[in-house]
């Protein structure tokens, strides 16, 4: 006993929990992103409840837990239909239920506006749509027909988004002119208003036609009726998909499953982000972290070269390496400022001014873009890449780089034959872990460019193509955004998660191959010295 | 042919060279440009202010300066005005003197002959009494600008303000008049002889929209306790202000027609010099008081200590005397500076920061002076009828040291305070920009969360690097480093929407688990020695006794919180947040300190734990054979051996773990309620530097003094990391040179 | 101090006159004068540190990579002073090439490996460069082994073949004097007596100096041996004549084993 004590063996112990208690907080994290970002998903069933008073409840079971205050086993049923009952959710107890039911034609509808609707169809009011037997079926060639007229008024909206840009494009033209002297070019610019009101009058006459369009395919509508009894009408053009989670096949399920992920990675979000798909976010982060490598790498393998090739030891080495360490450790949120102070309105208010004066004060590079995100951004990421770099740089043996010199190489000759090709999986390391690094940092993008909703991309077919101008949306701040500034936080917190699940995904991917990619060069280089 | 080859090559190796030293140099570069670029946006705070003389210029003859009655000039400095007694508004060029125009005020008053005096009410707006006893009011608009080929021309214009307007009246001295909010108008007259009466007209609107007025008029009775010096009104006519040859400051509630009720009176100053001049600051609940010893005070209503909501006028700020008495005083209108002169000399103040601002000399004595609208002119005519024009360049008069590291008394606080609000809805609202609370903020979190992180981590380093099994260590480590690269967003989302909510349910779960989960682990100590004398099974686990572990705490956490609902109920009639605030007077925040401990030092466990055990590791093995060859056991070794040599390495990683705390921007948003608060309470949220800088930076006005101090804070955090991580380098480097391993 | 007898009566190819050599504070090299004649091997022999590396690495000037090194004296080549700033290191480089104790193939083919030397000095023609690589690879003794494998990775070959196609690479580019230092000291006993081969057969081209731990290496290649001691020569000659009968004592010393 007294020597089970002394030898430690106890404190040893304690050390475990303490590795225990760390794994044990990663894996957490990780699970609960992961139970509640997958599941979210999934077509969850539609209970009918009937309470004990008589009336009923339709809804998705969220959450079974006790009531704090009383102590009574509660439900919490997402019961939809926000425009009817004013909220989402709500709490059963479960001793006031009477019966449960899974009716098989209890329907989900995704609706462009106002959330989910649950009910039940009851018919279908579209001109000339022969009645099916089944108003089911009416309801799916209705749903057919509307999509088909939507295409078409797609096409319309294409052209009037085209001449939207055009007329964008003169505006600034005309700007441009009048701030070189309304006199000296007055004539160019009659010439020029009288197109861009000619465009303009064609976007009002092609605007009256989409509306035209879109009120009479809004003329085809579902009567559905809730739970209660009430009944509504709901344009079909408003609805996004139909589901009747309880007559459905495991497969159709995986199916539908497959349907939302394609949703979510490809489009648009909708209901102030709280739903839809991230399609935006995800371009702008990818984006914005190509965009930085352009910057953070050459940056950042040029330094650790200079600090492990050709620096010699000294103050200067000692400096760029204290340098080089505050980088890493100065706060991100710094960044933001400078970026805000330098970028955005040093840089950024300059160019305005040499190159966009007519546009003032509307300022086109004064203000958070995607370029300045990427810049700021860079810098902050430099040491990820430096420090990687001269790992990898450091491990390449010496006598490979004297065999070189030896062979009548310059220093160049031999950094650009030799030594890069042989470093590169450390580089690519570095990059990999830099690009994790910037796709997961939030705070300084929401000061020099981040916005909830960008109503543009920085990609686009408009020339010049790339708008490094533009704002755009990013991952970690859609969270932020989402999770925390909208009003309904309850009803965003799945979107929530699976922003976070994609987030987090995407992040620890890199990082594992990033890691991996490391550990082996590590070992191809310690064994193959010797 | 190779010759010229090798010839190319050796350039290309010169020029490559000069790059990369310059790339390198550049990482220096980049670093101290940082620092720069946010200094140089912050230092303005602490720039002196400055008032240049755009001109001075004798009036035309034509004007006499003993007759103005006010004087004023616009933003640019380019045009002036002067009223004189005829209630003609003169209009000057700044530039030479000439006149540009004269106005009279469109409405004269029926019998009116004379202007005797011009209140100056805000707003550009002028009350003007008149020889009968009457009143009118006018606005002045005055502006300039400038065309392509730098000529500058006026654009001037006098307008009534019809709804100010009083009959004649007789024996009046001074006057006052007021728009009452929704009543009607009020004026507030002192007499010859020291009486005071108020006039209320009122407007009373029926249903059919049929106007009624009368008026109630009735004089204050309260004995007087000298002569009447001086008398100030507020601008919605609710509080008359007056000062006495005796020193006293007497304050009336006028705001009910017909019962005025002296509020108090009390002595200005302990040597009791008379009052000479009243004026209400920015706001109207600060009065500023000078006497005739040049003294120059503010005053505004403060709750007494035992009196209930009682409050009363009290001294609050003492500005810098004048030498000789303080004639006149002029509140900016766009911040809490006064103006202040004894004719001579004006000295320029912020009340708040007790900031001495400026003192502006003028050779001849001053006889009128005022603002512009926006406070950036100043102009004053002297008895030679001189006219100068300053301009005044005031960036940001209430930033000081002192504003923002020192407690301040705010206008409206019952007493100095340390205190963080940089915006409200109305206009006159004064920021209050103290980076105490948010230093404390930082501080606090950061501490709390080294508190968790920092054992967890450090213990845990030592585990993987001595005990672990090389094989497991191999995995342990990658997803450590994972973990460090978890986005903190993900991390802050988690803490604010999950744990939050969760830790709110059950708050005594996690006090109890740091009692249960260390007695558990004592428990299976005991179980752990009786297994530990079967050998095979002893091989079996050593390397790997932390997976044992998991269970072992995943267990105590669930009993925590399966005791700490029952203690809850049993104890603090099952509700503690309760309990906590009827008992110990302690707020609870869903979103407090111990989620910012949990979630910030989640965040920092792999950075401590990767450096630490790095240094760990790196400690030469031949010292810990040696020790295991002495026959020391492996605790032994790890304890008395390992641990002290790699401690400049462990105190590294201490350092650049709390560097990165410091710094954390999401985690401490997203957890906490960012309520800029000074309380070591662990159930109250906290407001950090780089959260508020995250917070109120996409509101700052470019350039303003919210924008410059939140650079400030910036600068701060840049420089407080800059320190720590500097001397963590600076000690791993010789770390490194003492065991000679990278 | 010992001055070399020229043995064949040639002009030297190689002649170093006073030389110092400071690392920092330390003397590496007290005055050394030696003259090495064309178409011989010339070993260096003597103690761990006694400076015969640092001498070697001098020759073809890779002394410039180590910052605290500072040199003083004459070495000439052909007549022509080396140890210049104006030298053009290069150059130098390509007639005066070196192998190292430890092979360091380049992480590349074996191809690229020999015709590396070349193709850093612009030649890219195809005929040329596999020209150069079987006359080196033959000229080193290699070709039989390697002539199928040409584009294989050269990190997977033997110690002993990575060090001959070490020196395939040097002879690539045609120097004019191959250093060797201590080629064979990572090598086991037969790749050793390949690589003894070797030298013996190159010195029919190439001016070959060595530097080796191993008397017995130095007895059985080198026509002339010049022993080292703390960082000065103590004695050089015939190595016949040194092995057998030593001028000086410490000589003698090293030889018959009594110290080293």
């Amino acid at each position: 006993m007294n020597k089970f004590w002394k030898t430690g063996e106890p404190y040893v112990l304690l050390t475990g929990t303490a590795l225990a208690v760390m794994l044990v907080l990663t894996l957490t994290l990780v699970g609960v992103v992961m139970t509640n970002g997958l599941g979210y998903f999934w077509p969850r069933a539609l209970l009918k409840f009937d309470l004990k008073d008589g009336t009923s409840a339709l809804g998705q079971v969220m959450v079974k837990e006790k009531n704090p205050i009383s102590g009574v086993s509660r439900l919490q049923l997402k019961v939809a239909n926000r425009d009817v009952f004013g909220q989402d959710f709500r709490w059963i107890d479960e001793k006031d239920i009477a019966s449960r039911s899974l009716p098989t034609d209890a329907m989900l509808i995704e609706r462009r506006e106002h959330g989910n609707y649950f009910g039940f169809l009851k018919g279908v009011t579209a001109e000339g749509l022969a009645q099916s037997a089944s108003p089911q079926e009416t309801l799916q060639q209705a749903m057919k027909l509307v999509a088909g007229k939507m295409e078409d008024t797609r096409a319309i909206k294409k052209q009037m988004s085209n001449l939207n840009h055009t007329v964008e494009r003169l505006r600034l033209k005309l700007l441009k002119l009048e701030y070189g002297g309304k006199e000296k070019n007055s004539a160019e610019i009659s010439e020029l208003t009288a197109v861009r009101e000619k465009t303009m009058a064609e976007f009002t006459r092609l605007n009256e036609q989409a509306t035209a369009a879109q009120a009479e395919i809004g003329r085809i509508t579902g009567q559905f009726t809730d739970v209660t009894g009430g009944s509504k009408d709901i344009a079909l053009m408003e609805i996004v998909a139909l589901q009747r989670p309880n007559s459905m096949s495991f497969l159709a399920k995986c199916g539908a499953y497959l349907e939302r992920v394609r949703e979510l990675l490809l489009d648009d979000p909708r209901e102030s982000n709280t739903e839809g798909g991230l399609f935006p976010a995800i371009f702008g982060t990818v984006m914005m972290v190509l965009l930085m490598s352009i910057f953070s790498l050459p940056f950042g393998v040029v330094a650790a070269i200079y600090l492990r090739e050709y620096a010699k030891d000294g103050l200067m080495t000692r400096m760029v390496r204290i340098a080089v360490n505050n980088l890493a450790g100065v706060p991100s949120i710094v960044y933001g400022v400078f970026g805000l102070g330098f970028f955005v309105y040093g840089i950024g208010g300059s160019m305005d001014s040499l190159f966009f004066p007519e546009r003032l004060p509307t300022p086109t590079f004064g203000t958070g873009g995607i370029l300045w995100s990427s810049l700021t951004l860079a810098l902050l990421t430099v040491p990820v890449v430096i420090v990687a770099t001269e790992e990898s740089l450091a491990s390449i043996p010496k006598g490979i780089r004297e065999g070189s010199l030896a062979l009548g190489a310059t220093r160049f000759q031999t950094l650009t034959r030799i030594l890069l090709p042989m470093a590169t999986p450390g580089i690519m390391t570095g990059l990999i872990l830099s690009m994790a690094r910037a796709a997961g940092e939030v705070a300084p993008l929401m000061i020099v460019g981040v916005v909830k909703l960008a109503p543009t991309l920085p990609f686009d077919t408009n020339f010049p193509f790339f708008h490094m101008d533009r704002k755009f949306m990013h991952l970690g701040f859609h969270i932020y955004d989402v999770g925390f500034q909208s009003p309904n936080v309850e009803a965003a917190k799945p979107m929530v998660y699976v922003t976070t699940m994609l987030l987090l995904a995407i992040v620890v991917a890199a990082s594992s191959a990033a890691i991996y990619l490391r550990n082996r060069m590590r070992r191809k280089y310690t064994s193959s010295t010797f | 042919m190779t010759h010229t080859v090798i010839d190319k090559s050796r350039r290309n190796d010169r020029l490559a060279e000069v790059l990369i030293r310059i790339g390198g140099i550049l990482v220096i570069v980049s670093v101290v440009w940082i620092l720069v670029m946010i200094s140089r946006v912050a230092l303005p705070l602490f720039y002196p202010p400055s008032a240049t003389v755009v001109a001075t210029v004798k009036l035309p003859t034509s004007i006499s300066a003993g007759k103005a009655l006010a004087v004023g000039a616009e933003e640019n400095q380019r045009g002036a005005f002067i009223l004189d007694e005829t209630g003609t508004f003169h209009f000057l060029k700044v530039a030479d003197g000439t006149l540009s125009a004269s106005i009279k005020a469109p409405v004269t008053p029926e019998g009116a002959t004379r202007v005797v005096s011009a209140e100056y009410v805000g707003k550009s707006a002028y009350n003007l009494l008149w020889d009968n006893g009457a009143i009118s009011s006018v606005a002045v608009a005055l502006s300039s600008t400038k065309d392509a080929d730098g000529k500058a021309s006026l654009s001037h214009d006098v307008t009534p303000q019809e709804s100010l307007s009083f009959a004649a009246s007789s024996g009046i001295v001074q006057s006052f008049a007021r728009p009452v909010e929704g009543k009607g108008t009020v004026r507030i007259d002192r007499l010859a002889g020291d009486r005071l009466r108020i006039t209320y007209q009122l407007v009373e609107k029926d249903l059919l929209g049929n106007e009624k007025r009368n008026n109630a008029i009735c004089e204050i009775n309260d004995a007087l306790p000298g002569k009447l010096t001086a008398i100030a009104v507020d601008a919605k006519g609710h509080y008359l202000y007056a000062g006495t040859d005796t020193g006293m400051l007497l304050r009336w509630d006028v705001s009910e027609p017909g019962q005025p009720h002296l509020l108090e009176s009390m002595p200005a100053s302990d040597d009791r010099q008379a009052i000479t001049s009243l004026a209400l600051l920015l706001g109207d609940v600060s009065v500023a008081v000078g006497d005739a010893g040049g003294k120059l005070t503010t005053w505004f209503p403060v709750k007494v200590a035992g009196s209930g909501e009682d409050r009363r006028l009290t001294r609050i700020h003492t500005l810098r005397p004048n030498s000789g008495g303080v004639a006149s005083i002029i509140p900016s209108p766009r911040d809490k500076t006064l103006f202040s002169g004894d004719g001579r000399e004006i000295h320029v103040d912020h009340t708040t920061s007790e900031r001495n601002l400026l003192t502006i000399k003028s050779a001849n004595p001053i006889i009128q002076a005022a603002l512009s609208p926006k406070g950036n002119t100043f102009s004053a005519l002297d008895a030679n009828g001189a006219l100068t024009v300053w301009k005044m360049d005031i960036p940001h008069p209430e930033i000081s040291f002192g504003t923002l590291f020192g407690k301040v008394w705010y206008e409206g606080y019952d007493k100095p305070e340390y205190a963080w609000q940089s915006s409200a809805a109305n206009d006159d609202f004064e920021p209050k920009l103290s980076l105490v609370p948010l230093v404390f903020g930082t501080i606090k979190a950061t501490l709390f969360a080294m508190l968790f992180a920092v054992p967890l981590a450090l213990l845990a380093a030592l585990y993987t690097s001595q005990f672990m099994s090389p094989k497991l260590k191999g995995v342990v480590k990658p997803v450590i480093e994972i973990m460090a690269a978890i986005p903190s967003v993900v991390i802050g989302f988690l803490a604010g929407l999950w744990l939050a909510p969760l830790i709110d349910k059950s708050v005594l779960t996690i006090f109890l688990s740091l009692v249960i989960v260390p007695l558990l682990m004592v428990f299976t100590l005991f179980f752990w020695k009786r297994i530990k004398t079967a050998s095979p099974l002893q091989r079996a686990t050593r390397g790997h006794e932390f997976i044992a572990m998991v269970p072992v705490v995943l267990l105590g956490i669930y009993l925590a919180f399966l005791l700490g609902g029952l203690a809850e109920f049993q104890l603090f009639a099952g509700d503690f947040k309760q309990w906590l605030f009827s008992t110990l007077g302690v707020r609870y925040d869903q979103r407090n300190s111990i989620i910012i401990a949990i979630a910030l030092g989640f965040a920092v466990i792999p950075i401590i734990f990767t450096i630490a055990e790095d240094a760990i590791s790196n400690v030469p093995r031949n010292l810990t054979a040696a020790s295991l060859a002495l026959g020391a056991s492996r605790w032994q070794t790890a304890w008395r051996v390992v641990l002290p040599s790699a401690l400049p390495g462990v105190f590294t990683a201490i350092m650049i773990g709390f560097g990165r705390a410091i710094g954390e921007t999401m985690i401490v948003l997203m957890a906490t309620g960012n309520t800029p608060i000074l309380s070591w309470s662990l159930f109250n949220g906290l407001r950090s530097l780089s959260a508020n800088i995250a917070v109120e930076i996409p509101e700052a006005p470019f350039n303003s003094s919210l924008y410059r101090v939140l650079f400030l804070s910036a600068v701060l955090l840049f420089i407080f990391t800059f320190i720590i991580n500097t001397v963590a380098e600076a000690m791993r480097q010789k770390f490194r040179k003492k065991y000679g391993r990278y | 101090m010992a001055q070399a007898h020229d043995q064949s009566g040639g002009a030297p190819i190689l002649s170093v006159s006073n030389l110092n050599l400071h690392y920092g504070e330390a003397h590496a090299l007290k005055n050394i004068n030696l003259d090495m004649t064309r178409h011989q091997v010339t070993s260096f022999i003597g103690p761990s540190g006694c400076g015969k590396s640092t001498l070697l690495r001098c020759f073809n000037r890779m002394n410039d990579l180590v910052e605290s090194a500072r040199i003083e004296g004459s070495i000439r080549l052909d007549g022509d002073e080396i140890n210049e700033s104006s030298t053009d290191v290069i150059s130098l480089r390509r007639k005066v090439d070196m192998v190292f104790q430890q092979s360091n193939p380049f992480p590349k083919s074996i191809y690229e490996n020999i015709v590396y030397g070349l193709r850093i000095a612009g030649v890219n023609d195809k005929a040329t460069l596999d020209e150069a690589v079987e006359r080196s690879l033959k000229s080193a003794a290699i070709w039989n082994e390697v002539k199928d494998r040409l584009n294989d990775s050269a990190l997977g070959l033997s110690g002993g073949q990575a060090q001959r196609i070490c020196i395939a690479r040097a002879i690539a580019v045609n120097p004019e004097i191959i250093l060797m230092d201590e080629p064979c000291s990572a090598l086991d006993p037969i790749s050793t007596l390949k690589i003894e081969e070797l030298i013996e057969e190159l010195k029919k081209q190439y001016t070959i100096v060595i530097v080796t731990h191993n008397m017995q290496q130095a007895a059985r290649v080198s026509d002339v041996t010049a022993f080292f001691y703390l960082g000065e020569l103590i004695e050089a000659g015939g190595t016949r004549m040194i092995f057998t009968n030593p001028l000086k004592k410490q000589t003698e010393d090293y030889i018959t084993g009594r110290f080293g």
